[in-house]
């Protein structure tokens, strides 16, 4: 609050430098033209075009499409939010680990967990329905991980951490008054926590479940693996199929629009409602006591973390030992053409530090001018270049092709338009971490800067980034994670022998030979793990 | 838009000397390179060397031994794979014509390099030893050349399903008999596009269209390629998968109770349906030596066995023998399909299980 107030103060003594504009505008432009030329696509398309998918196909993916973000994020925010409410709310035994462990599944692709899961669920194959008929003597009907309830479930499960994290942050910051206060007018301990605890949450809450609406619409090994088609599965196969891009493009200009309408639809959801507490009078929340629930809880939490970590990690973990000790298996997973395994972790590990690197360079400029300088355009800019949220990897690894193609042939199959992807894509979260950080940076350190006689871009370079090197390092971490996981624009953008642990994994697993993609599914696990564990670790509930 | 263009690549030439900039250390290193066993230097022709960029529709586990045999023969020579599906690459392919990034192209089917080859995509090579193999083998002006053979065969869980009880006609998996449980390879998968592409010439678009239909509608479970049928099959998850005969052969090496039909041979009947794999090379490719040096191989006695051996496919050269206990194609009456026809039509095909939302 203090920097809202000091700001009009700042703007007199400076007005907004028209080389920052300049850069955030650049930046913006950057993620607004692949957009821009998708959108040109999809409406110069062809009424034929148009006709056909209208006639076909459009109506049932957006049924499909809209069913399953629908049913994954109710159902992940009923999980996070039970999880998070058990985890810092209540005696829940163990529940300092239990935190922990339930935000690792971030560090799991929801398609690695589908593949797992799948294997172990299948009807009459699976591991689970073989072990019962075993134990019964005869089959026994078990639920199939395909189709709808299985997308649904695999997504749930390795969705809900998002909104696990944000309302667990939520319910910890949490006044211990505002509810000693409901009780005081005589609501009982569930009363508030319906009628007052969880309204409370809901910035949250909603913020959570929006990642999960979003990420749904982006998800394209899941549902690929699954075979429930949904518009970002049905663009792709358009776009290995058929020898036209135009009903691609269609496609995409339509996940497009649902995706800002969601985006829009938070916003407006957050508008309506503010929250707002006297930071100085803080206490935490007491605890409440479990009593007989306190058994049924466990055993609850238990089965969450059980089915979203413990059970892929040690399947994948069994997997590999196996592969490991098959000589043709191990043959056959470290080389692909001249290619070894140490050039696809590799590959990697450098393409999405590097694209880490640049969208926090990207980054910089647009949230200096939101920071510091907030009026309706900077907002504007710093809204925009977070769209990329809102964009599947499918439809920018689309739009590159298209693009860079045509413009820029140099640049095309060269693991660079892979990196390039991976910045359109995840740039959000560098411009949030960048703006967080910088918001908590008093501006008085600048104004001390300047009047010891630095220029403005000594101050940015002497002052202002080693303070918020943290914060940027947050961002750049979130950015290598989600980079690690990216397989569809990794698969349409790589060039010949550039393949990345994500692709290895899908190689094998698109073509039934589960084992062979353990090794590079635990090694993606473990390599997102590690920035996932210091990016908890800046959380007030992981210390 | 033509205004957007332009501000567009100078932002985008920033963003690449940025990378460049940074990106400098991060050439892949060189201890990576696969140790090759040595060969005498006699055979190692000069002068073929750098990289080979391969597109390869093949399974990655089906094309990998024969890289390696020819990387033992010529270890200066640095393949770069991509595996995909046969249309995705093709689609890359046609993406990059004004910029062509491949040397060669491997399917696994014969209607994609046809329709390829009619968009000029493909240069013209005449492997050494072509003359050895069928003539309706080798495409139009030399542009590409089969490797193999592969038939579209039943096989089923012989726990299940008697040797006298076993579907002799693919017209057969639409039984009610059957219903759910049967599994084959859905529509993104090159084997099964092939199999609609020549049903439809020899049948029509509405006997095909009812066929696959019925298939649905009997539930049959299409997955994303075959090696989950043939596994599925084995374990008696099903008790009838549509694959390539190989897939038969492949499951019953590891063991498990399965049978074969090779389906259609009655009088009447459509016939065997058979396919090719193929390869080609890349009009405007960087590596052409290579790229015909590898070309040579595929289609040499030693490419030719590895195919034969390594995967129970049937050689396009007549001196390479079959595995033991293959099944000759001589025993079969094959189906007659006209591959150029076919090929110009692959875009009707997608629309047909398109239209009918085949998975």
């Amino acid at each position: 609050m203090q920097i809202r107030n000091t700001l009009p103060q700042l703007r007199r003594h400076y007005h907004i430098s028209p080389r920052l504009l300049f850069a955030a505008g650049l930046v913006a432009l950057f993620v607004a033209i692949p957009l821009a030329y998708i959108f040109f696509r999809a409406t110069t398309g062809g009424e034929e075009v148009w006709l056909r998918l209208l006639q076909t196909r459009i109506w049932k993916l957006l049924g499909n499409t809209l069913l399953l973000a629908a049913t994954v994020t109710g159902g992940a925010t009923l999980v996070g939010v039970t999880m998070s409410f058990l985890t810092e709310r209540t005696d829940l035994p163990g529940r300092k680990v239990f935190r922990w462990m339930l935000a690792m599944p971030l560090a799991i692709p929801a398609y690695i967990g589908g593949i797992v899961h799948l294997t172990l669920l299948r009807p009459r194959g699976g591991l689970i329905p073989q072990l019962l008929a075993e134990w019964f003597g005869q089959p026994i009907p078990t639920p199939s991980p395909l189709g709808f309830g299985g997308a649904a479930f695999i997504l749930t499960l390795f969705m809900f951490p998002y909104v696990y994290l944000l309302s667990g942050a939520a319910f910890r910051s949490l006044n211990a008054s505002l509810e000693e206060a409901s009780r005081t007018f005589g609501r009982s301990n569930w009363q508030t926590l319906w009628e007052v605890t969880l309204p409370a949450l809901r910035p949250g809450i909603t913020a959570g479940a929006l990642l999960v609406a979003l990420d749904v619409l982006a998800e394209y090994g899941t549902v690929a693996l699954l075979r429930y088609e949904t518009f970002s599965s049905a663009i792709f196969v358009q776009l290995s199929g058929r020898y036209d891009r135009s009903a691609a493009a269609v496609l995409s200009g339509v996940l497009i629009v649902i995706a800002v309408m969601i985006l829009w639809g938070e916003l407006r959801l957050q508008g309506q409602a503010r929250y707002t507490q006297m930071d100085s009078q803080w206490r935490p929340a007491p605890t409440l006591p479990l009593k007989k629930w306190k058994v049924p809880a466990f055993l609850l939490v238990s089965l969450v973390v059980f089915s979203s970590l413990l059970v892929p990690v040690i399947v994948l973990a069994a997997w590999s030992v196996q592969a490991l000790l098959d000589p043709a298996a191990l043959a056959s997973i470290m080389r692909s053409g001249s290619q070894t395994f140490g050039n696809y972790a590799w590959n990697s590990l450098w393409a999405s530090a590097l694209a880490a690197v640049i969208a926090v360079l990207l980054s910089l400029p647009v949230a200096l001018l939101s920071a510091r300088y907030p009026n309706k355009l900077t907002q504007a800019i710093s809204r925009f270049c977070q769209v990329g949220y809102a964009i599947p990897g499918v439809v920018i690894a689309l739009s590159l092709v298209l693009l860079v193609n045509r413009y820029l042939p140099f640049l095309y199959a060269t693991p660079l338009i892979v990196v390039m992807a991976y910045v359109l894509r995840h740039m959000p979260q560098a411009v949030r971490a960048s703006e967080s950080a910088l918001n908590q940076l008093s501006p008085s350190m600048e104004e001390a800067s300047r009047t010891l006689g630095r220029t403005s871009i000594q101050t940015i370079f002497q002052v202002i980034l080693p303070l918020i090197v943290p914060g940027l390092l947050a961002g750049a971490g979130l950015v290598f994670l989600t980079s690690l996981k990216e397989l569809p624009a990794t698969l349409l953008l790589r060039p010949a022998g550039f393949d990345t642990l994500a692709v290895r994994v899908w190689v094998w697993a698109s073509e039934g030979f589960y084992i062979q993609a353990a090794p590079a599914a635990l090694l993606l696990v473990v390599a997102s793990a590690a920035p996932l564990y210091f990016l908890l670790r800046r959380e007030q509930i992981f210390r | 838009m033509q205004h957007f263009s332009k501000k567009l690549i100078g932002l985008l030439f920033v963003l690449a000397l940025l990378v460049s900039a940074c990106g400098g250390g991060t050439a892949v290193p060189g201890e990576n390179a696969p140790a090759v066993e040595s060969n005498s230097p006699v055979e190692n022709e000069a002068g073929v060397s750098g990289n080979l960029v391969i597109y390869s529709g093949r399974s990655e586990s089906l094309i990998q031994p024969v890289l390696d045999a020819f990387q033992a023969k010529y270890p200066n020579v640095k393949i770069l794979l991509k595996s995909g599906s046969n249309s995705e690459l093709a689609n890359a392919l046609i993406e990059e014509q004004a910029n062509p990034q491949a040397d060669v192209f491997v399917t696994t089917e014969i209607f994609t390099i046809q329709s390829l080859y009619q968009q000029g995509l493909f240069a013209s090579y005449r492997p050494v030893g072509a003359d050895l193999l069928p003539a309706e083998f080798i495409g139009p002006e030399d542009s590409w050349v089969g490797l193999t053979r592969r038939a579209r065969v039943i096989m089923y869980n012989t726990e299940l399903v008697g040797a006298d009880e076993a579907p002799q006609s693919i017209f057969d998996l639409t039984d009610p008999k059957w219903q759910g449980q049967i599994a084959a390879a859905g529509s993104t998968n090159g084997g099964m596009q092939a199999q609609i592409a020549a049903m439809r010439q020899l049948l029509g678009d509405e006997a095909t269209q009812e066929w696959l239909t019925g298939l649905m509608v009997n539930e049959v479970t299409f997955f994303g390629g075959h090696t989950d049928v043939r596994k599925a099959v084995g374990a008696g998850e099903f008790k009838i998968g549509l694959v390539n005969h190989y897939y038969y052969y492949l499951q019953l090496a590891e063991g498990s109770p399965v049978g074969i039909v090779f389906p259609d041979q009655g009088e009447g009947q459509i016939g065997l349906i058979c396919n090719a794999t193929s390869a080609a090379i890349v009009n405007g490719g960087k590596n052409v030596t290579a790229a015909q040096a590898f070309l040579d191989f595929l289609i040499s006695e030693e490419g030719q066995k590895l195919f034969a051996e390594g995967n129970y496919e049937y050689p396009m050269l007549a001196s390479v023998p079959l595995r033991e206990g293959v099944e000759p194609l001589e025993n079969f009456r094959l189906a007659d399909v006209n591959v150029a026809e076919a090929a110009l039509d692959l875009n009707g095909t997608l629309d047909l299980m398109e239209a009918i939302g085949l998975p």
